[in-house]
Order: structure tokens, then C-alpha cells, then sequence
């Protein structure tokens, strides 16, 4: 048999494929043990400091990837299907927040629109208006870090439509926008789709960035990462409440997934 | 319907130039990649602005550069297909059909019709993807013709297909013609089927048309040497003229004097510079010079190569005269067979007068009388 002579590469490459995902399972089953053994976690999961993170997150979240979503479908489309001078600095700079720690997004944010900053304090000057420690910068500072995933995603779709189809809508009468909307469009949505999830993942995961330029108030711009971050320190609800609130989080994302597979695997069965 | 066609266009190093006209019939865009044929297409059908010139659709200006007009590619009733079809893969094939007709009309039986024109009945609401490369490209023109296109535009739809299934298309795309009455522009790169399509040719190279004109004149009278060799003409020999008046002119060509028929109308000087284009397939093999009073031309040769096609063989001759001029020679598989080519080296080969195309040699027209 020609498997045969393979034998031992193939178990090797199944003992480190089975090691791997150990790896990646261990700390999840860790979390839901400390979890279930510790009563005090179910309590806290009740609690305000839990609701009012979970709900800023959401909301927020939702909200930086509507925006990436209005803005970063036109960005993608001209990108993936125009060329003008300056397009590959574009999209260097569109790209630059991914490369980027969100620690220097955050102090990138700082100093532009900080109270102190090159746009941030000519606003406040006149108009008496500081982004810095509001909801507005959780939703600015995701937005920066996060919508690069979505039109990543986006413009790769894009690109993957023959422009010849689009020219040939054209001549049959359809107008641009037509043709974006009944041609382009039913045929990429899978990848859009996979850049939401990208971007309202990474926008439900920001920490770096919302830290430095939005600061850390419950309620105001405590998301869930900020909660965590201050439970474990030990300030508010101390590891377990950590746990708790990664317990959410991880429930969270994997509701995200299962969704998202249920979606595409639609897509693809609609061909 | 009628197409005029005439466009100036700089591309970076590289210059478009046509004009052209036509009626209710195949004009078959000919040349290399790169030429300058799917550049037509796109001006014609508003998805690529010349810098200068004038296009009228069936008596409609679509695009003058003098007067300002440029009709969006949406209202200028082109049917325009695609090498590769770009047939919508999400919508049915009724879909498809119907994406370019106008929402007053009466799609579902227009759709019917074209169905059924293109017997394409019963696959309605099948995927392109699931129909046969042909089935793909008979609905690609049902949905270029939907909107009651005024012209079709092809783009070399049939060459990602096989022989077989390229060779019933092409049928069916002369049927066509005579069923719609309506100017077919169909760009090739296939000799065979530019001879087999087309009333009219417009012969592209670098970005130039040419030479333009009926089928025969454009492979039969090429109007300068490139027009010859991109249109498969094998034997090209320099000459210059002896004796230019008259019905037949006497030229020299290395070495061998030979009588070659004037076009009509023309006259060429005395001295003069000139091609001689005569196609492979017209030379006639001999065994010797006919005895008696011959108005033909004779030359002695020997075979040096020889390459099988199966239908035809190609025949390379050295011919006695004092240059040993190469002459190419095309003959059938029958004739090859009969007169026993494999076994005999030396042959005489008659170029007839009629089938000696005498080109001026700077691409200027020869003097009218």
C-alpha cells in the first residue's frame, strides 16, 4: 500500500496535530473548571460591574462594525476595483493598524484627538468638547484597530469578481449601483461576512487602545477586556470575577462561530 | 442597422487607430493579442473613451468627441459578450435571460422566446455552472440579445471550447445572423474562423486597423505585406516591375520573370518596388512544363521540408532560380497521395497569373487610372 512506507511521518504529524490542539484546549477547560467549582463566579456574573461591561461591549462593538461596514465597503470596493495615484499608500495605512500593537493605537489616538492633541484640542478649544474618556473613544478606538479586518476581508472578496461581469451588466443597461447591488454583492457576501466576524471580534476584544485613549469608567468605557484587566488586578471583583467575565466572553465567541458556520455552510449549499 | 466606427485613442506608448462601417452583417475583427480588437468592442459599447472620434449605432451618435457626446455604457443597446461569458453565477438561467430587459416589458415571454431560440427550454432554472460549455454560451448571447441589442459585440466567445463544439456554434452564429438582421462585430484570432464568419474583415496590428473590407478582398487582395502575413499568406517575394501596363504586368522577382494580373483600375510604373503575396494553397504542382502556349508561370524546385496535417501537407520548395527563393506550397491529402509527393523530390510549380497579388512595397496604393 503506497500509505505504507509513510506510516510513522503520519503519526508524528497526527501526535503533534492532537498536542496543538491540547494546547489550545487546555486553558478553555481550565476556565470552565475554576468556573463550576467556584459558586462565587455564578454570583458575580449577576452583577453590575458584568452587566454594564457586557452590554458597553455590545453595543459598542456593534456599532464600530456598522461603521467599518458603511465606510470600509466603499474603501474596499475602490480599492479591489479602481486604481488612482497613491492607492498602494492606502492601503498600507489601511492595513497598518493590524501590524500595529494597540497600545500605539492608543497613544496614536492620544495625541490626535486627546485634549492635548493635533485635532483634539483646536475642538476643545472652541468647543469646549474632549473625546478622551467617553463612549466615543471605546467606539473610535475599535474602529481604528478592528475595521482593517473587515475591509481586508472585503476587498479580497472584490477582487475575486470577474470585472468583466461588471462591464457586462453595464452594457445590459444596469446602472452602477445596480450592478454593485445585484451582481457584486450576492456574490462576496460570504467573505463580507467573514470580515464582520473579524471586525466585530477583534472590536468586542480591544484592550490596548480603549485603555490608553478611552481610560477604564464602569459603565462609560468599562468593556468586557477593561473589566477583566481591572478584576485581575484586583481592584473590583478580583480572579473571579476575571473568570466570570471570560466565561461571557468565551460563550460570546463561540456563539459568533457556530453562527457564522451555519451561514456560510448555507452560502455554499446556495452555490 | 448600421455601425460607423472611427477612433483615435494614446495608450501610454501605444497608438489605437480605426475607422470602419458597417451593415447587417459579421465584421470580423482580426490579429494578434494586443492588437487592438477587444479595444473596439469597449469603445463600442461605452466602457472605453477614445480621445477623439465618432461612433453611430444604427443612426444613433453614441459617442462624437467634436460634439461632446458620450453615451453611458447602460444606454447604448449593445450586446457585448465576454471570452469567458461572465454569465451571473448566482441567478438562474432565466435570470440571466432577463437581467438586461427593461421592467415594462413583457420578460417572461420574451424570456420564453429566447429560451427557445437558443434551445435552451427546460434549463430555466438551472445555475450556469451546471450547464455544458456550450449550453454557457448560447445562453451568454440569449442574454446579450434580451435587451433588443442594436449590435453584438463578441469577444472571442467561442475559443475557450472545443473544435467540435466551436464548429456547431459557429453554425448557429451564421443562422443567427440571418435571423436578426442586426451588425455582429466578432473578434478572432483564428484564421479558420475569421475566413468561415465573416462578410467583412478589419485586420488589426499594434493598434492599427489595417486594411478593411470584404472577406475576399482581405485575403485575397491584402493591401500591404503585414496584411498578407498576419492573414496566413506564406509567400511574400520582393519584385520589381518590368512591364506595369495592361491587364498583366511582367515583374522581376529574384531571379525569375513573372506575369501577374493587374487589379482592375490600377496601373503600376515601370520600376517600381512591389510584394507579391500568392497563397500556398494556389500553387499547382507539376510534373513539367506543360507543353504549348502557356500565359502561366513555371519554376523548377526541390522539396527541403514537408510537415503532415493530416488534411493538407505544406511542402517547402528551393526553387532552380538564381536567389533558390523558398516557395511554400500547400496541397491536399488526396492529391499528396496520388501524384506520389512522398516519393519524388523535384517538382515544377506553376503560379498562376490570377493568384499573384502584386502589393506596392511602402504601403501606398497603386496608381488608379
Amino acid at each position: 500500500m503506497a500509505f505504507g512506507a509513510d506510516r510513522p511521518a503520519f503519526g508524528a504529524v497526527a501526535l503533534a496535530t492532537f498536542a496543538f490542539a491540547l494546547f489550545f484546549l487546555l486553558p478553555f477547560a481550565g476556565l470552565v473548571y475554576r468556573a463550576a467549582q467556584n459558586g462565587d463566579v455564578w454570583r458575580l456574573l449577576s452583577g453590575n460591574v458584568v452587566r454594564d461591561a457586557l452590554v458597553l461591549s455590545l453595543w459598542t462593538s456593534t456599532l464600530s462594525t456598522l461603521l467599518a461596514i458603511t465606510f470600509g465597503t466603499a474603501a474596499a470596493y475602490l480599492l479591489a476595483r479602481s486604481s488612482f495615484p497613491g492607492k498602494s499608500l492606502v492601503d498600507a495605512i489601511i492595513d497598518l493598524p493590524i501590524v500595529l500593537p494597540p497600545t500605539v493605537a492608543g497613544v496614536a489616538l492620544l495625541t490626535a484627538f486627546g485634549r492635548r492633541g493635533l485635532i483634539g484640542q483646536p475642538i476643545d478649544d472652541w468647543f469646549g468638547f474632549t473625546f478622551g474618556f467617553s463612549t466615543l473613544a471605546v467606539i473610535m478606538a475599535q474602529l481604528l484597530v478592528a475595521s482593517p479586518f473587515y475591509v481586508r476581508a472585503a476587498k479580497g472578496g472584490f477582487e475575486s469578481i470577474d470585472p468583466q461581469m461588471t462591464r457586462v451588466a453595464y452594457t445590459l443597461g444596469a446602472s452602477r449601483t445596480r450592478t454593485f447591488f445585484q451582481v457584486v454583492l450576492p456574490q462576496t457576501w460570504p467573505a463580507l461576512l467573514a470580515g464582520i466576524v473579524l471586525c466585530w471580534s477583534r472590536a468586542m476584544g480591544e484592550l490596548g487602545a480603549t485603555l490608553i485613549f478611552a481610560g477604564n469608567l464602569q459603565g462609560r468605557t468599562q468593556t468586557m477586556p477593561l473589566a477583566i484587566i481591572q478584576a485581575f488586578e484586583g481592584t473590583s471583583l478580583g480572579l473571579d470575577g476575571a473568570i466570570a467575565l471570560s466565561l461571557v466572553l468565551l460563550a460570546v465567541a463561540l456563539a459568533v462561530l457556530v453562527l457564522f458556520r451555519v451561514f456560510t455552510r448555507h452560502a455554499i449549499t446556495m452555490g | 442597422m448600421t455601425l460607423e466606427f472611427a477612433a483615435h485613442k494614446q495608450l501610454g506608448p501605444f497608438a489605437y487607430e480605426a475607422e470602419f462601417a458597417a451593415g447587417d452583417e459579421i465584421v470580423v475583427l482580426f490579429g494578434h493579442s494586443g492588437a487592438g480588437k477587444s479595444i473596439t468592442l469597449a469603445m463600442i459599447a461605452g466602457l472605453m473613451r477614445p480621445d477623439e472620434g465618432r461612433i453611430v449605432i444604427d443612426g444613433r451618435v453614441v459617442f462624437d468627441s467634436t460634439a461632446g457626446t458620450n453615451l453611458s455604457p447602460q444606454l447604448r443597446n449593445t450586446g457585448y459578450v465576454v471570452q469567458d461569458l461572465a454569465l451571473f453565477p448566482h441567478m438562474t438561467v432565466a435570470e440571466n435571460i432577463a437581467f438586461g430587459m427593461a421592467r415594462a416589458a413583457e420578460p417572461r415571454e420574451r424570456v420564453r422566446q429566447l429560451l427557445e431560440m437558443f434551445r435552451l427550454e427546460g434549463f430555466e432554472e438551472r445555475r450556469p455552472k451546471t450547464l455544458s460549455g456550450g449550453q454557457q454560451q448560447r445562453v451568454a448571447l440569449a442574454r446579450a440579445l434580451a435587451r433588443e441589442a442594436k449590435v453584438l459585440l463578441l469577444d472571442e466567445p467561442f475559443s475557450a471550447l472545443d473544435e467540435s463544439l466551436r464548429a456547431g456554434l459557429r453554425r448557429e452564429l451564421l443562422r443567427l445572423k440571418e435571423r436578426l438582421g442586426i451588425t455582429i462585430v466578432f473578434v478572432t484570432h483564428d484564421l479558420r474562423e475569421a475566413h468561415l464568419l465573416a462578410d467583412r474583415v478589419a485586420v488589426f496590428d499594434n493598434g492599427r486597423l489595417l486594411q478593411f473590407g470584404t472577406r475576399d478582398t482581405i485575403f485575397r487582395r491584402p493591401c500591404t505585406r503585414r496584411v498578407a502575413e498576419l492573414t496566413g499568406v506564406t509567400n511574400i517575394l520582393p519584385a520589381t516591375v518590368r512591364e506595369g501596363a495592361g491587364e498583366y504586368a511582367l515583374v522581376d522577382s529574384a531571379g525569375m520573370a513573372l506575369r501577374c494580373a493587374v487589379p482592375p483600375g490600377m496601373t503600376f510604373h515601370t520600376g517600381r518596388a512591389v510584394d507579391l503575396a500568392i497563397r500556398a494553397e494556389r500553387v499547382i504542382l507539376r510534373r513539367s512544363v506543360p507543353s504549348g502556349p502557356a500565359p502561366s508561370n513555371f519554376v523548377e524546385g526541390r522539396i527541403v521540408s514537408e510537415d503532415a496535417y493530416g488534411s493538407t501537407h505544406v511542402l517547402r520548395f528551393q526553387t532552380d532560380s538564381a536567389s533558390h527563393e523558398t516557395i511554400e506550397v500547400e496541397i491536399a491529402a488526396r492529391p499528396y497521395e496520388v501524384l506520389g509527393v512522398a516519393n519524388e523530390k523535384r517538382w515544377t510549380l506553376e503560379l498562376p497569373p490570377e493568384d499573384i497579388h502584386m502589393m506596392t512595397a511602402d504601403g501606398e496604393a497603386p496608381t488608379p487610372v
